[in-house]
C-alpha cells in the first residue's frame, strides 16, 4: 500500500496548484484525477486571466485577488499566458453610471486602465462594433488551462509527486471516524488500489459536494453551467468584455488559432449530465456579434460547457454569488477547498498548503509566485513558423499535428484515451474537430501495437458521438457543410451506421 | 456573341453530367458550368440506389410519393440506371451489379458498405466470414489501417509495400508506371500468400484502373479487389472523370471553375447565366436550364442559423423545422431531418412556386432526397439527371 502525506482530489488547476506548492515546499503527496488534467471547469471555461475588471464593480475582493493574481501569473508562465490586453466596450445604451464606478473601482483597486475612443478601439481591434461608444483597456490575458496544468505537474513529478489520472476514487477511508486514505479504480482496466495519506484535500470543483459526502461531510454550493462557442479563427487579438453588469454572452476571448464567446449561467443538479442547448447558443451568438459584428457570419466550429462550482449563498441570483473562495475543515482529516477561479487558482493551493503546514506543524512558506513554472523551457509556443520546421507525416492537417507527435503522445500519456492525445497536441482541435484525423490517430496507435484493434473502433465510436453532441448545438453555414461531409465518409464510406 | 445552348446546366457532378450526356448523345448543344470537382470525387464511386434494404427497386417502391425516385416513376429509375451501365462499359469503366439485390462491399474499417452498382474492381468484395483474405497496404498512408480489417476477419493478415510516395493520390498516380506495376507484381508474387482474396485500398491506377487490375489479378491467379478509402477517393474520381471526358468527346461545352455572378430573366424564363470570369465576364445563353448544384456539401444548399437558401437561383426552398430540431441527437442514425431540406419538384422536375418555365431540377438540391437516410446518393442523381434530360428533349 502506497503512503504518503497529502492525497489530493482533482486535476483541475486547483488540484495541479496544490501539488506543485506540495512539492515547492517539499511535502510528498499523489494526485487523484478521474479523467485526464483540466477535464471538468478548468478545461471547459474562457481560458481568461481576469484583470478583474469583470467583478470591480460587484465583488471588489475577487478582483482585487485576479490582478494580483494575474500580474504573478504573466510572470511566472509566460508559455501559457498571451498578454492580449483587453477592452470593455460600451455599447450604445449600456449604462454610463456603471462605466463611472468601473473606472473608480478599478484605479481603487488598481486596476490599471486607459479610456479609448471608438476609433482608438477600432485602430487595436479592426473587427469590434464601430458603433461603441467608448473602449475602456485593462490588463486581460488569454491563458491555455490545459498547459497550465501540465506544467504545475512537472513540477510536481520532478519532486516526487504520483500523479494518478484516469483514476476515480471509490471510497474514503476511514479509522476512528478520521480519513487515512482512499481506495482507487483504474478507468478501464478497472484494476484497484489503496493509498494511505494524512491528509485528504477534495479539491473536485462541481463533483465537490459528491466527493465530501464519501466522508461524510458536506459543502454547500450552486452549481451553474456556463456554454460557451469557439470560432474557427480569432475574430480579436483582444479579449473583449461588455462594460456592463455580468450577463449572458459577454465576453470573447482569444485563444490559439480560434476565439471563445461565452458564457450562459443556467443551474444544473448533476455536472456529469450537462448539454449545451441551441437557445443558449442563439444568446451568446446574438450578445457576441453585438460587439463584434462579423461573428455570426463566422464559421462556429464547436459548441461546450462547462459547470461553474460556486459557494452558495442565499440570493438566488447566480451571478451575485461570490467568485470568491473557501477553505473547509470537515475536521476529519479532509480538507474541501471550493468556490474561487482559474484566475486565482495559484493563491487558492497558496492559502490551502499553508493550512497543510499548519496541521503538519511546519515552518514552510510558499515560493509558487517567485519561481516560474517549470517544463516551458520544452514548449515551442503556437506559432506557425517554429512549428513549420519539423512538419512531416501530417496526421491532423487542420491543426498541424504530425505523426510523429501523435507517437510521442501515446508513449508519454499511454495509448488507451483519444482525448489525452488531443489535449496534449491539439489533433482533432480545428475546423473539422477530428473528423479525418481520429480515424487515423487510432490507426497509428494500433498499427504501432499499442492498441487492439476492437478497442481503437470503440474509442472512435465513442469519440465521433461526442463530437457530434458539441457541434450539433450550433450546425450551420460552412460548418453545417463540413458535417454532412464527415457524416457521409463515417456512415456511407466507412459502414459506421447503425444498421437495421 | 455565340447562340445560345439547347441546354445549359449549372453543376458538374453525378447528376448535373448525367443529363448533359444524354443530352449530347442525342445531338444537343449543351454546357456545363461547375464551380469546380464535384463532391462525386470524395464518394466511393458506388452507385448506392436504396441501401436500407435487401432489394434495392423493391425498397423504392415503399418510398413517400414525393421522394424524387418516385416522382419520376420506378421504371424511369431503372431505365436510367441502365443507361448509365452501357455508357460505363463503353467508357472503359464498367460497373458490375443487380437492380434487384444490394451488394456488400469491405470499408476500409473492416464493416461492410451496403450498395447497389460497383466498379469491377469491387466485385469480389463481399466477402464469406470464413475465407482468406490478405490486405496490401502502402508505408505512410495515413487514410488506410489494415488492422482495422484483419481484426474484425478471422482469417487475415497483411503486408505492407513501400511505394516511395504515401497520399493516396500519388500512389494511384505510381501505378500508371510500368516500370513500378511490374516491381509491385514481383513482390506480390515473392510474398507466397495462402489461397484466398487479395486486398486493395483503391489506389490501383487512376486514367489505366481496369488495366492495372485485370494485369495484378491474372498474374496472380486469384480474385482480387478494392476497398474505396476517405476522401480524396479515387474510384470516385476514376468515375467523375470518365464522366467529364465522356461528355467533352461527344461535343459538350465546359465551363470550369467558374462561378455564376447573375441571372438574366426575360418573361418568367432565364435568358442567360452570366459568369465571373477574369477580365470581361462571360455570358452564357441558353433555351433551357438545368440546376444540379448539389445540396449542402456541394454549395447548392446554404443554411443560414434559422434558414436554407438556394445559392443561385434564390429558388423557394424547403425548410424542415426550426435548427433546434435539423440534427438527431445519435451521430450513427443515418438520416437528419435537415436532409429533407432543397427544391420542390413536380413530377416534370420543375420547381414548384418558381416563376421560371424553363428551369429543371435534378439530383440532391431535389428536396426528401434523403441521401443518407435511404442511402440513395449516386442512384437518385443518375435517375433525376437522365429524367431532367427526358423532360428538355421533350421541350426541344
Amino acid at each position: 500500500m502506497m503512503k504518503t502525506d497529502v492525497i489530493i482530489i482533482g486535476g483541475g488547476s486547483t488540484g495541479c496548484g496544490i501539488a506543485r506548492d506540495l512539492a515547492i515546499r517539499g511535502i510528498s503527496h499523489c494526485l487523484i484525477e478521474k479523467g485526464d488534467f483540466a477535464s471538468g471547469a478548468t478545461g471547459a471555461c474562457h481560458g481568461l486571466l481576469h484583470s478583474g475588471g469583470r467583478y470591480v464593480v460587484n465583488d471588489p475582493e475577487a478582483a482585487a485577488e485576479c490582478i494580483s493574481e494575474n500580474m504573478i501569473l504573466r510572470k511566472i508562465g509566460q508559455k501559457c499566458v498571451e498578454q492580449t490586453g483587453g477592452l470593455f466596450v460600451r455599447l450604445p445604451g449600456d449604462s454610463k453610471n456603471f462605466r463611472d464606478r468601473f473606472l473608480k473601482s478599478c484605479e481603487t483597486i488598481g486596476i490599471e486602465t486607459d479610456v479609448l475612443s471608438p476609433s482608438r478601439a477600432l485602430d487595436l481591434v479592426p473587427n469590434i462594433n464601430p458603433s461603441i461608444e467608448e473602449a475602456i483597456k485593462v490588463p486581460d490575458c488569454s491563458i491555455d488551462p490545459f498547459r497550465l496544468c501540465m506544467l504545475n505537474i512537472t513540477t510536481s513529478k520532478k519532486r516526487g509527486g504520483r500523479i494518478l489520472i484516469h483514476h476515480r476514487v471509490t471510497e474514503i477511508v476511514k479509522e476512528h471516524g478520521k480519513c487515512v486514505g482512499v481506495k482507487v479504480r483504474e478507468g478501464l482496466t478497472g484494476r484497484e488500489m489503496e493509498l494511505r495519506g494524512r491528509i485528504v484535500i477534495n479539491a473536485t470543483g462541481a463533483w465537490g459536494d459528491k466527493t465530501a459526502a464519501m466522508a461524510g461531510g458536506s459543502v454547500p454550493m450552486t452549481l451553474s453551467k456556463g456554454s460557451l462557442i469557439v470560432t474557427n479563427h480569432r475574430l480579436t487579438n483582444m479579449v473583449i468584455n461588455r462594460l456592463r453588469p455580468s450577463s449572458d454572452g459577454d465576453i470573447i476571448v482569444p485563444n490559439e488559432a480560434v476565439c471563445l464567446a461565452g458564457t450562459t449561467s443556467m443551474p444544473v443538479d448533476d455536472p456529469d449530465n450537462i448539454d449545451v442547448e441551441s437557445h443558449e447558443v442563439d444568446l451568446v451568438a446574438a450578445e457576441a456579434e453585438k460587439m463584434i459584428p462579423s461573428f455570426n457570419s463566422t464559421r462556429l466550429i464547436r459548441t461546450y460547457a462547462g459547470v461553474r462550482p460556486l459557494l452558495s449563498s442565499e440570493t438566488g441570483d447566480d451571478r451575485s454569488i461570490s467568485r470568491g473562495f473557501r477553505i473547509i475543515d470537515h475536521q476529519n482529516g479532509m480538507f474541501s477547498i471550493m468556490g474561487g477561479k482559474l484566475t486565482t487558482y495559484r493563491l487558492m493551493a497558496e492559502k490551502m498548503c499553508d493550512k497543510v503546514v499548519e496541521v503538519f506543524g511546519l515552518k514552510k512558506r510558499c515560493r509558487t509566485a517567485e519561481i516560474p513554472l517549470e517544463g516551458q523551457e520544452q514548449l515551442s509556443g503556437y506559432p506557425l513558423s517554429k512549428r513549420l520546421k519539423e512538419l512531416k507525416d501530417i496526421v491532423c492537417e487542420c491543426e498541424l499535428v504530425t505523426r510523429d507527435a501523435v507517437e510521442r503522445a501515446v508513449n508519454d500519456v499511454g495509448p488507451r484515451y483519444i482525448g489525452d492525445i488531443q489535449h496534449r497536441t491539439r489533433l482533432g482541435m480545428g475546423p473539422c474537430q477530428g473528423g479525418f484525423c481520429t480515424y487515423r490517430a487510432l490507426g497509428i496507435m494500433q498499427e504501432s501495437g499499442r492498441m487492439k484493434p476492437d478497442e481503437s473502433k470503440r474509442i472512435l465510436k465513442e469519440f465521433l458521438q461526442r463530437r457530434f453532441k458539441g457541434i450539433r448545438p450550433a450546425l450551420w453555414g460552412d460548418q453545417l457543410r463540413e458535417e454532412q461531409l464527415v457524416e457521409s465518409i463515417y456512415l456511407g464510406i466507412l459502414g459506421m451506421e447503425e444498421k437495421g | 456573341m455565340s447562340s445560345p445552348y439547347d441546354v445549359v446546366v449549372i453543376g458538374g457532378g453525378m447528376s448535373g453530367l448525367m443529363a448533359a450526356i444524354s443530352l449530347v448523345e442525342k445531338g444537343r448543344n449543351v454546357a456545363v458550368i461547375s464551380k469546380g470537382d464535384p463532391v462525386c470525387c470524395l464518394s466511393t464511386g458506388c452507385i448506392d440506389l436504396f441501401s436500407r434494404g435487401d432489394d434495392p427497386i423493391g425498397g423504392i417502391e415503399l418510398l413517400p410519393d414525393y421522394h424524387p425516385y418516385r416522382l419520376i416513376g420506378v421504371e424511369r429509375v431503372k431505365e436510367s440506371l441502365d443507361i448509365f451501365q452501357d455508357i460505363m462499359r463503353v467508357a472503359g469503366l464498367p460497373y458490375v451489379g443487380d437492380l434487384r439485390v444490394n451488394r456488400k462491399i469491405l470499408t476500409p474499417f473492416g464493416t461492410d458498405k451496403i450498395t447497389c452498382l460497383v466498379p469491377e474492381t469491387m466485385e469480389s468484395a463481399d466477402c464469406d466470414p470464413d475465407e482468406y483474405i490478405h490486405v496490401i497496404s502502402f508505408k505512410g498512408l495515413k487514410d488506410f489501417y489494415p488492422s482495422y480489417i484483419t481484426s474484425g476477419h478471422v482469417n487475415s493478415g497483411y503486408s505492407i509495400f513501400d511505394a516511395g510516395v504515401s497520399s493516396t493520390s500519388a500512389i494511384a498516380e505510381r501505378f500508371e508506371d510500368k516500370d513500378f506495376l511490374q516491381e509491385f507484381i514481383s513482390w506480390l508474387l515473392n510474398l507466397s500468400l495462402p489461397d484466398g482474396k487479395i486486398a486493395f485500398p483503391a489506389v490501383l491506377g487512376t486514367r489505366s484502373s481496369m488495366s492495372i487490375f485485370n494485369e495484378i489479378s491474372n498474374r496472380l491467379e486469384r480474385d482480387i479487389f478494392e476497398i474505396p478509402t476517405i476522401p480524396p477517393s479515387i474510384p470516385g474520381e476514376r468515375l467523375f472523370n470518365r464522366f467529364k471526358n465522356l461528355f467533352l468527346e461527344k461535343g459538350g461545352s465546359l465551363y470550369w471553375g467558374k462561378e455564376i455572378a447573375s441571372v438574366e430573366k426575360l418573361g418568367g424564363r432565364i435568358e442567360a447565366v452570366t459568369l465571373s470570369t477574369r477580365g470581361r465576364p462571360t455570358r452564357v445563353q441558353g433555351t433551357l436550364f438545368i440546376l444540379a448544384t448539389g445540396s449542402f456539401v456541394s454549395g447548392g444548399l446554404y443554411a443560414s442559423m434559422d434558414d436554407v437558401r438556394e445559392t443561385v437561383f434564390d429558388l423557394e426552398t424547403y425548410l424542415p423545422g426550426e435548427r433546434k430540431d435539423w440534427f438527431n441527437e445519435d451521430f450513427f442514425i443515418p438520416g437528419h431531418t435537415i436532409e429533407k431540406a432543397g427544391i420542390r419538384v413536380d413530377s416534370t422536375l420543375r420547381p414548384l412556386d418558381s416563376e421560371f418555365s424553363n428551369l429543371f431540377v435534378c439530383g440532391s438540391i431535389l428536396a426528401f432526397t434523403e441521401v443518407m437516410k435511404y442511402g440513395c446518393g449516386h442512384g437518385t442523381a443518375i435517375a433525376t439527371g437522365v429524367a431532367a434530360a427526358n423532360m428538355c428533349e421533350e421541350l426541344l
